[in-house]
């Protein structure tokens, strides 16, 4: 899986367009955040962008990695999400200086890293798996790339959190729908995600520090996933949207003061490594200029606490 | 089923009823209409069947599968699964069991919302379902509910089961499923296997992996694409069907690593892979916007267990309407029946027509299967047509020993049956150039016999130029004839042909009497004339015509003969040469040829078909020079060769000519006994290195394997390896010795003096001479016979533990036949045995093994030990 970084700030409609209507593009992403709107997408969509000055792309090619529970390593009892894989990938990749970007869906949690890096990655986590490859449709075991570039073997560094952190008022689901009910919505989307700006919930408004515009579309590989606050998704037919059967709703956790760019790495893992400790699932959306974490609401609290105890570990 | 494309299902049990589902569930009934109209809205399925709406259930929206209730009642109990990931129980019959009652409406909800791809019901617990679901990053995929489990309020709190609005009633909804398996994966098909209530197969995201719910943090699992639709073979549970875009993979779960095999692939992806139900190893597939439905026949594929035996398959394909075809179902009870489904909901119910196969038997019997009907052909009563058959004539042939006689050879002819004369032919040449090369071995030990064996062509050849011709008189009469003077390759000609006796005597005589015994009396005549001997002509044919069966006709030819005159423009010449077209006996009408041909040229002699090829080549021996000779019998030779002519192998010999004949022979009879026993003959040369020898020969062996002939088979084997001693074969099988490990007969050849004791693996010679019953290595005991506790190597003389006398008599008679009773044999299951005799006696009467306490059925798991060589039954 390729992806791209663009950014652009506005005029995204026909990208949308795009993302339903081209087959050959298995990965989109969009991300509309108070600040931009963050598209990742593969590059057969990439080649279907229009150009445009608005649009600011992201060096490099990334490769999504995907972990799935299969071989059967994984006993069911094991956390989930982000937190999941804290341990086994998003700490390990840290340790090695590799920069990951993080999109979490309602179905997996793909982590981008550069297309150049992939050796090391593979490397760093041929520790932790078994490396496979896909030849002729066929799995093979991979050889061992014998890659050193003088890796040190990693050791427990204390990673406090070094970005400063916020946390809106809006609680969030994240949810999904049948791909086959995604025409009968497709206004809707659009409207939510691009007409929607002037139209504050009255509410919000006056708490104006606290609420912020967040909404996540991706239709990776038929799947589509979707990140909305409440209000968003009161907006949408009911039983079309998939929810859980428990009702679980998400605050969020904004990581950044500053546009946290592509190279530096660790910030996932200054996150995640805290919350695995703790045993709560996460959602991690990174976007052009800042990462955001969701969890339980219920959790929220103790998250902001476990975090802010890192954060002042640095000091 | 997305909304647009039907899908059909049978029902389980009501075997007359079936559902389409799309957008909503509609259930039909079939009926034949072989014998009624059609009723007023009914749809037609096919020529004698129609099927009538019953019911229409649109309680479910957004289905993405359905699967059919597997127990008997209620009837018309569906599971839908939605694409929020709900499996809804739903009914569609009027059965208002009060038991199921509650069950219609029940809601299965995973904890987190996306597509159900996949359900089945468990083939044992019918209470148990399992669902496959697309991935959820937190949650599982595959749910195992039990449909009984009441509603559980009390462990999933009814305040954080939020329901959309205006779901009032949320008494029937099950939270809390029974298993849950395939976390943060995906599931795209499903099916329980049948060796055990809790094994689930499991088409995942990347692999297939079998789930075992007495142990569910282990799993076993394949990497594979090929996840779509697994279906376990319902009559091998072992084997497992599933697919991937365009192709079908074939596993055995037994050996999991890899596809046993996979089916050629097709261009467009497949949508639907069944087994049939009612029949072994047929596996019916579909690919999308087709019309076609493609049948695998693994009927006749060894049970796959290894990596080498790649099974055969047997493709076709059945078109059963013009529209391409949505899905399709196997009728679960009626054999090969089906009913598919296009998109726009027409339906047709057909019936997969069966291969029929063909089969004769070894003696001319006819088979044929079809489906599971077996018919036999009986021909109608004529015993005439049977009797002609080649293969029914070798089968006699092969009972009454024919080509056995090695010393004799013409009997050979005799004993197939005597009516074929291009057989007598054939082996009064081989008999002759047997004769004749062993004589001239005597004379002169040289290469001379293989000259012999190359027939009359190539040994007039070998003369070219040498003869001058003279003129001879006939006997008793005023007239000059000429005639080639004789050399030795001619003499050896005329021998091969019968007409003189070996040795340097060129007097037929002999040759005349014995065909008057044999009341040959034209031929005779005819042969006495050629010799310029009139007299004796016409005195041959007034003993024929005055014998008891002679025709008094030849009272009238003798006649005709002794007028003869010599004037060119005689009445009698003229008469003669126009009336012998109308002589029946061709040689007869041969005689009168002669007698009215110019000198030097013979055609009406020569190219007279119906007399016989050794008399006319004897003929023209005598009369024509050496370039007309081998004119004449290069022609004749090529004429033989493509009739298939066994006639000609006098002038072929067994040489790569004479197998060119005789492979038209065979062509044109199918007769490999007579080539194989003809071919053997010429082993001297190199006509044995032939492939078609090899071929004819092995046919024949496999023919009498065929009939059950083996005795017959084995004399074959003898007498080929006398006459072809290249052809024995070397043991094969030793008996080792249990202490050394060295082969007892082989150790026992080693010994000079007891050399005689053994052959190959049994005692042979008279019982009271050797008595081996140590290894002649090791000089350890033999083991002992199970039944007469006698250490082997001892013969059975007698049967000290046998109390019936007839079982002592019916063994010491077989003993001179054969020493097989002799022989040792042992169970390769439980290793007990002893004498091969007292073996087969014990077992006759009995199923397991001799020895006490071993309850092995030594016997059954000998599948030949029960077959009995045909010879034996049949007189």
């Amino acid at each position: 899986m390729d992806g791209r970084l663009p950014q652009s700030p506005a005029g995204l409609t026909d990208i949308l367009c795009l993302s339903v209507h081209l087959p050959r593009c298995k990965f989109f992403s969009l991300t509309e955040t108070p600040e931009d709107y963050t598209i990742i997408v593969d590059e057969e969509g990439f080649l279907e962008l229009p150009s445009s000055e608005h649009l600011s792309v992201a060096d490099a090619t990334w490769l999504a990695l995907n972990v799935v529970s299969g071989g059967g390593s994984f006993s069911s009892s094991q956390p989930i999400g982000v937190t999941k894989i804290a341990k086994s990938v998003i700490a390990p990749l840290a340790d090695q200086n590799i920069s990951v970007f993080m999109l979490s869906t309602y179905q997996t949690d793909f982590i981008l890293v550069r297309e150049r890096d992939l050796p090391f990655v593979t490397h760093t986590l041929s520790s932790e798996f078994t490396i496979l490859r896909v030849v002729n449709g066929e799995t093979v075991a991979a050889e061992n790339l014998g890659i050193t570039n003088g890796f040190v073997k990693p050791k427990m560094v204390q990673r406090p959190v070094i970005h400063p952190l916020s946390s809106p008022s809006n609680r969030f689901c994240v949810t999904s729908l049948d791909p086959d009910t995604l025409p009968a919505v497709a206004t809707l989307l659009m409207d939510v995600m691009f007409y929607s700006n002037g139209v504050k919930d009255p509410i919000a408004a006056g708490d104006d520090c606290g609420h912020i515009r967040f909404f996540s579309f991706s239709l990776i590989e038929g799947y589509i996933s979707l990140v909305m606050d409440v209000q968003t998704q009161q907006r949408f037919p009911s039983n079309l949207l998939f929810t859980s059967a428990s009702g679980e709703l998400w605050k969020m956790v904004r990581i950044g003061g500053q546009p946290l760019g592509f190279d530096e790495c660790g910030i996932v893992a200054q996150i995640s490594e805290p919350l695995a400790a703790a045993d709560i699932p996460a959602y991690y959306i990174s976007t052009f200029k800042f990462d955001h974490a969701l969890v339980p609401e219920e959790n929220i609290h103790g998250v902001i606490g476990a975090l802010k105890v890192s954060q002042a570990e640095k000091h | 089923m997305s909304g647009t494309k039907p899908d059909i299902l049978w029902a389980p049990h009501q075997v007359d009823r079936f559902v389409v589902c799309d957008s909503e569930l509609s259930l039909y009934h079939v009926e034949s209409t072989v014998n009624s109209e059609l009723k007023a809205g009914s749809l037609r399925l096919s020529e004698d069947s129609a099927a009538t709406l019953l019911s229409i259930n649109s309680d479910t929206p957004y289905m993405k599968c359905v699967a059919w209730y597997l127990n008997y009642d209620p009837e018309c109990l569906l599971a839908v699964g939605q694409a929020n990931g709900r499996v809804v129980l739903t009914s569609l019959g009027q059965d208002h069991n009060s038991k199921f009652r509650d069950l219609i409406g029940k809601e299965f909800v995973p904890k987190h919302a996306r597509q159900c791809n996949t359900l089945a019901w468990n083939p044992l617990d019918s209470n148990w379902l399992a669902a496959g679901l697309d991935k959820h990053r937190a949650d599982f995929s595959v749910l195992i509910w039990d449909i009984c489990s009441k509603y559980t309020p009390d462990i999933v709190p009814m305040e954080k089961v939020k329901l959309s609005a205006g779901e009032t009633e949320t008494t029937l909804l099950v939270t809390k499923p029974l298993y849950e398996l395939g976390q943060n994966d995906a599931c795209l098909s499903l099916c329980w296997l049948p060796r055990d209530q809790k094994l689930l197969l499991a088409g995942m995201h990347r692999n297939l992996a079998i789930f075992d719910l007495r142990n569910t943090s282990q799993k076993m699992f394949v990497n594979t694409k090929a996840v779509q639709g697994v279906t376990v073979d319902p009559y091998f549970h072992d084997r497992v069907a599933s697919f991937y875009e365009g192709q079908v993979a074939i596993w055995d779960l037994r050996k999991f690593e890899k596809p046993v095999l996979t089916l050629t692939e097709q261009p467009k992806p497949l949508t639907k892979v069944a087994w049939c139900p009612t029949r072994t190893g047929l596996l019916a597939t579909l690919t999308r916007d087709s019309n076609i439905i493609r049948l695998y026949d693994m009927q006749h594929t060894p049970t796959p267990i290894g990596d080498e035996t790649e099974p055969t398959i047997i493709e076709r394909s059945v078109q059963p309407c013009d529209n391409y075809i949505a899905s399709f179902a196997w009728h679960p009870t009626s054999q090969n029946r089906m009913i598919v489904v296009t998109p726009n909901r027409t339906m047709s119910d057909f019936t997969v027509f069966e291969r029929i196969s063909l089969a004769w038997s070894p003696i001319t019997s006819l088979m044929w299967a079809c489906g599971r009907h077996l018919y036999e052909c009986a021909e109608e009563e004529n015993d005439n047509a049977l009797e002609k058959d080649i293969a029914t004539k070798m089968r006699l042939r092969a009972l009454s020993r024919y080509g056995l006689d090695t010393e004799q050879l013409w009997r050979n002819h005799i004993l197939a049956g005597n009516e074929d004369p291009q057989l007598k032919s054939l082996w009064y040449t081989l008999h002759f150039m047997k004769q004749y090369t062993e004589d001239m071995d005597q004379k002169s030990p040289g290469n001379k016999g293989s000259l012999v064996y190359a027939g009359i062509k190539s040994i007039v050849k070998s003369s070219l130029g040498m003869v001058e011709s003279s003129r001879h008189n006939w006997i008793g009469l005023d007239k000059q004839t000429d005639i080639q003077n004789l050399n030795e390759e001619r003499i050896l000609a005329l021998q091969l042909c019968g007409w003189i006796k070996k040795g340097t005597d060129v007097d037929v005589g002999p040759f005349l009497n014995s065909l008057v015994q044999e009341e040959e009396w034209e031929r005779a005549a005819a042969v006495a004339l050629f010799n310029l001997d009139i007299r004796r002509a016409i005195q041959i044919l007034n003993e024929g015509a005055s014998s008891e069966k002679g025709d008094l006709n030849l009272n009238v030819v003798a006649m005709a003969l002794s007028g003869y005159t010599d004037e060119k423009n005689s009445l009698w010449r003229e008469m003669c040469s126009t009336l012998r077209l109308q002589l029946n006996n061709p040689y007869l009408c041969v005689m009168f040829a002669f007698l009215t041909s110019d000198t030097g040229s013979y055609d009406g002699v020569l190219y007279e078909n119906k007399v016989a090829v050794r008399d006319r080549v004897a003929f023209a021996c005598k009369f024509l020079s050496d370039t007309q000779l081998n004119r004449y019998i290069e022609k004749l030779t090529n004429e033989m060769k493509e009739a298939g002519n066994l006639e000609g192998i006098l002038l072929t010999g067994l040489t790569k000519d004479g197998v060119d004949l005789m492979e038209s022979y065979v062509d044109r009879t199918g007769d490999v006994q007579t080539a194989s026993y003809c071919m053997l003959q010429g082993s001297p040369l190199d006509v044995l290195k032939d492939e078609r020898v090899q071929y004819w020969i092995e046919n024949y062996r496999n023919l009498l394997d065929a009939w059950r002939f083996w005795h017959k088979r084995a004399e074959f084997d003898i007498h080929r390896s006398k006459l072809d001693p290249s052809s024995k074969p070397l043991a094969q099988v030793f008996v080792s010795c249990n202490f050394c490990g060295k082969s007892i007969s082989y150790s026992c050849s080693a010994v000079p003096h007891q050399g005689r004791g053994f052959s190959q693996y049994g005692v042979s010679g008279s019982p009271t001479k050797s008595k081996v019953t140590s290894c002649p290595g090791c000089r350890k005991p033999l083991p002992r016979c199970a039944l007469c506790l006698i250490n082997m190597g001892t013969p059975v003389s007698s049967c000290p533990g046998g109390s019936k006398s007839d079982e002592k008599v019916d063994l010491s008679k077989d003993k001179k036949l054969a020493q097989f009773n002799n022989w040792f044999t042992w169970c390769h299951n439980c290793r007990h045995g002893g004498h091969a005799g007292h073996m087969l006696s014990w077992f006759r009467d009995h199923a397991e093994c001799p020895v006490s306490a071993c309850t092995c059925k030594c016997m059954q798991l000998d599948t030949t030990g029960n077959l009995v060589p045909a010879e034996t039954v049949q007189p």
